[in-house]
Parts: C-alpha cells; structure tokens; sequence
C-alpha cells in the first residue's frame, strides 16, 4: 500500500512539469493574443477575437480529446491515402502541454488585454515621443506596468491550469489523478488515494499562491494601496 | 512525387511505429482488479495482462503494454496509439460499428444482488425498489430493458463504486453487477454481509453483448484470425486454464 504512494509522489513531478510548460506557452499565446486584440489592425483583432472566443467556449475536454486524437486520426488517415506504411505517434507530453498551453492562452488573453488597457495611454505616447520602438515601448514600459494588474486575473488562470492537467491522463499521460485511480482499483480503497492527490495539489496551489504574493510585493513597489 | 515527399515530411516530424513489426502494442487500463491493475511497483498484471501474454506467445510477437484510460480506449485504437485493446472489452454492436472484435476470451455472467431477506422470484417481485447501476455498462442496458419496464427504479451511477457506497449508505436496495466485479469489490467486503447474488446468472446478448474480446481495427483481418486462432489454442493446450486458475475458482470462460 505505502509503495503506491511512491508511486502518486512521483507522478506529481509530472503535474508540476506539464503544468509550468503550459504556463510558458499560454503567456506567449497570451501576449501574442493581447497584442494583437490592441494592434487595431482588422485581420489581426479578428484572429484574436475567433481564438479566445472558441477557446474559451469550449470544454478542455472535449478540445484536449479534438486535437490528441483528432489531430492523430487526421495525419494518420492522410498518410494512408499516400500509401505509406508508417503511422504517427504524437508526443502526449508535448500534446498535453500544448493543448493546456493554447486553451488557457485564450484566457491569458483577456486577463493581458485588460492589464495592458490599465496602463495610461499618455504613457506609450511618451516613451513614443523619446524615440523608442513599439517592441522597446513594450518590454520598458508596458511590461513592467503591466504585470500588477495582470496578476490577478493571472493567478486565477494559473490555479484553473494546475487542476486542468489532471485531464492530460485522458490521453495517456500517467499524471497523479490517474495514478491514484489505479492505485484505488487495486486496492480497493478510494478515498484514501484520492485524498492524497488532494493533498498535493493544495501544496502545490499553495506554494504557487505565496510565489505569486512575493512577485505582486515586489511589482507594487512605489504604488499606494486603497485604504478605507 | 510531391505526395511522396509530403508524407515522407510528416513522417520525419513525428515519432514513427511500423505496425508490422514484431511487437505488439495492446491497450489496457489498469483500473479493474482483477483483470487488469498494477502491482506497487508499477507493473500491469491480472487476467487481461496474463491472457494477452499467453496470446503473444501463441502468435509469436511481444505484447507491449500501452496505459489508456477507458474514455480514451476507442479514439486511441483508431488514431492507431496501438494494435490492440485486451482490456475486459465486451463485444457489443454499438462498439462492432466502431471497431472490430476477435473472437471472446471470457463472458462472465451478471446477476442481481439484494439484501439476503429479499424474496427475488423475477422482475416483478422488486416492484418499487431502488436499483443502481454502472452508467453505459451492459448492466444498466438490462436494468433499463428489464427491470424499469417492470416498475423498478433504476438510478445510474458514474462507477460501480459509487452504487456500493450508496447501498452502504441506504439510498439504493440493490445492483446489477458482474458477479465477480460484484463479488470482489462489495460482497466479500465489510458493508456486503447482509447481500447476495439473486435470480439466474444473465447471459442475454441483446443486453450483454457476447462477453470480452480482443477488439482492434476494422481492416486488420489477419491479425484477428491469429488472434481468434490463438484463443482456440490456448483453451485447448491447458495455458488458459492455468491463469484462470491464478485469479478465479470457476471457469470464466463461460457459455
């Protein structure tokens, strides 16, 4: 019995890893899709207006099963009609980590929009005016800014993510959810497998929480806080 | 030329697996003692696993295992994850319009399970009761056919765990179970004294389907021929009776 929970511990370096490389890859979605929401070029707001609206409208189950399996059928069925023998193999890893990455890129989206929105235009016009770049304008002065009023919305995507990877097991990734079903099946005790992998993901949502709390100290530097 | 090229593009970006080579990936999801589960070192074993390692022997290829959890179990056969699924997969025609299946490996029997005071003469005789069943199991397909239509109250339930808890709990009277699910898993556990299994053991296709079998793709005739050849052979050279007598103490085989 105690060997099985070996086995969970270890499966939550899984959660942790999906769940950080999807994080990088929805802040780049996310960017990419709040950039080009603000850019005022028609072609670009559309593309992102079609992404975080469909994303965001649909299940992550149902897309994570569209793009692993559908996405799989799909190559599959082509390279049969061209006569090879050979048959794909997607990554789960990689998959996993995309499909999180992209859905919650349409999140990160919004939550970026709105934060870049916060930031007084009169401030880009000026660091314009000084003869910066868009891209210097952005990394100097917007990104800085941005990341207070980002975090919020940020941290709430951030908590959906984590317990989103427990869908990854859906296509073949062996994350702790999925270990502790196997494990409850085996044993025949549910609750005490199921109350572990609670567990650690409160440990694991806690740590990133106090994180997240030290990164909004340190961004809220020179800011008043509300008083009543 | 172009085709060629394309495909040959495809193919260098992913990973590839020739499906004729000698191994043989076969799908399980270790969730369902004791057919398929994993031991707490992480190795896959039970009925399921013993079975499809018999039949690779026979055919003379080596089982792979590949770990899918059940929802995924269809969609990952035909996005080609593997070859096979040896997964206590029962043959049923809504799966037939899917995929294919070999030839069954095993078809146990489901029964009712009551409280032991009970008088369960048929249908009729639980007029009122709260049944709960196992959703889009063969099961509720007969509580639904059978009993509903004879005024039982059928409730159904995500897992089989579930409709244990809750007969535990008092909501629900009974089940329709698979008797060796039902019997490892409730009535030789504490909470399952008081039940038992009630009525015939029920084999009706139309709700059972034809028991478990190795199911694949459609298109892959030769390797069902094998496999179905393959089953024949070990019920007859005795292999097939020395794992059922590993787990269970009657012949699962069944009618």
């Amino acid at each position: 019995m105690q060997s099985y929970f070996w086995v969970i511990l270890h499966g939550s370096l899984l959660t942790v890893g999906v769940s950080l490389l999807a994080l990088l890859v929805s802040v780049l979605f996310g960017l990419a899709g709040a950039a080009a929401k603000l850019s005022g070029k028609p072609v670009l707001v559309g593309l992102a207006t079609l992404y975080s609206t469909i994303i965001r409208g649909i299940p992550d189950l149902v897309l994570m099963l569209l793009v692993f399996y559908g996405g799989t059928i799909g190559i599959n069925t082509l390279l049969e009609k061209m006569g090879s023998e050979a048959t794909v193999d997607i990554d789960p890893f990689m998959a996993g980590v995309l499909t999180i990455g992209f859905i919650y890129g349409a999140y990160m989206t919004e939550t970026f929009r709105g934060a870049i929105l916060s930031i007084p235009k009169g401030q880009m016009e000026a660091a314009w005016a000084f003869g910066m770049s868009r891209f210097q304008t952005f990394i100097r002065i917007t990104l800085p800014q941005m990341v207070r009023y980002a975090l919020p919305g940020f941290t709430n995507n951030w908590l959906v993510l984590i317990k989103a990877t427990a869908l990854v097991s859906l296509i073949g990734l062996q994350e702790m959810t999925y270990l502790a079903k196997q494990a409850s099946a085996a044993t025949r005790s549910p609750f005490i497998f199921f109350m572990f992998t609670g567990a650690l993901f409160l440990i694991y949502t806690s740590v990133s929480l106090f994180v997240l709390k030290k990164i909004n100290a340190r961004y809220s530097l020179g800011t008043k806080r509300g008083q009543l | 030329m172009k085709k060629i090229l394309l495909a040959a593009a495809i193919t260098a970006m992913c990973a590839t697996a020739f499906a004729a080579g000698k191994d043989l990936k076969v799908a399980i999801d270790a969730t369902y003692e004791p057919f398929t589960f994993k031991t707490a070192d992480g190795k896959p074993t039970g009925f399921d696993v013993d079975i499809a390692n018999a039949l690779c022997e026979e055919i003379k290829r080596t089982c792979v295992f590949v770990e899918q959890p059940w929802d995924g179990m269809i969609p990952g056969l035909l996005a080609k994850k593997y070859d096979v699924i040896i997964s206590s997969m029962s043959i049923t025609a809504d799966r037939l319009k899917q995929v294919d299946f070999t030839d069954k490996y095993y078809n146990t029997p489901s029964r009712v399970v009551l409280k032991k005071d009970v008088k369960y003469t048929g249908p009729e005789s639980i007029k009122g009761k709260k049944i709960g069943v196992l959703k889009a199991s063969t099961q509720e397909k007969y509580a639904l056919g059978e009993l509903k239509t004879k005024g039982v109250e059928v409730v159904s339930y995500d897992a089989q765990d579930q409709v244990y808890l809750d007969i535990k709990a008092g909501r629900l009277d009974g089940t329709v179970a698979d008797i060796l699910e039902v019997g490892g898993g409730f009535l030789s556990k504490p909470g399952g004294e008081a039940y038992e299994l009630k009525g015939d053991e029920l084999y009706i296709p139309k709700y059972f389907g034809g028991g478990a079998g190795v199911a694949l793709r459609k298109g892959q005739g030769e390797l069902k021929t094998q496999i179905s050849a393959a089953i024949k052979a070990i019920r007859a050279n005795g292999k097939y009776k020395t794992i059922n007598d590993k787990y269970f103490k009657f012949d699962v085989y069944g009618k």
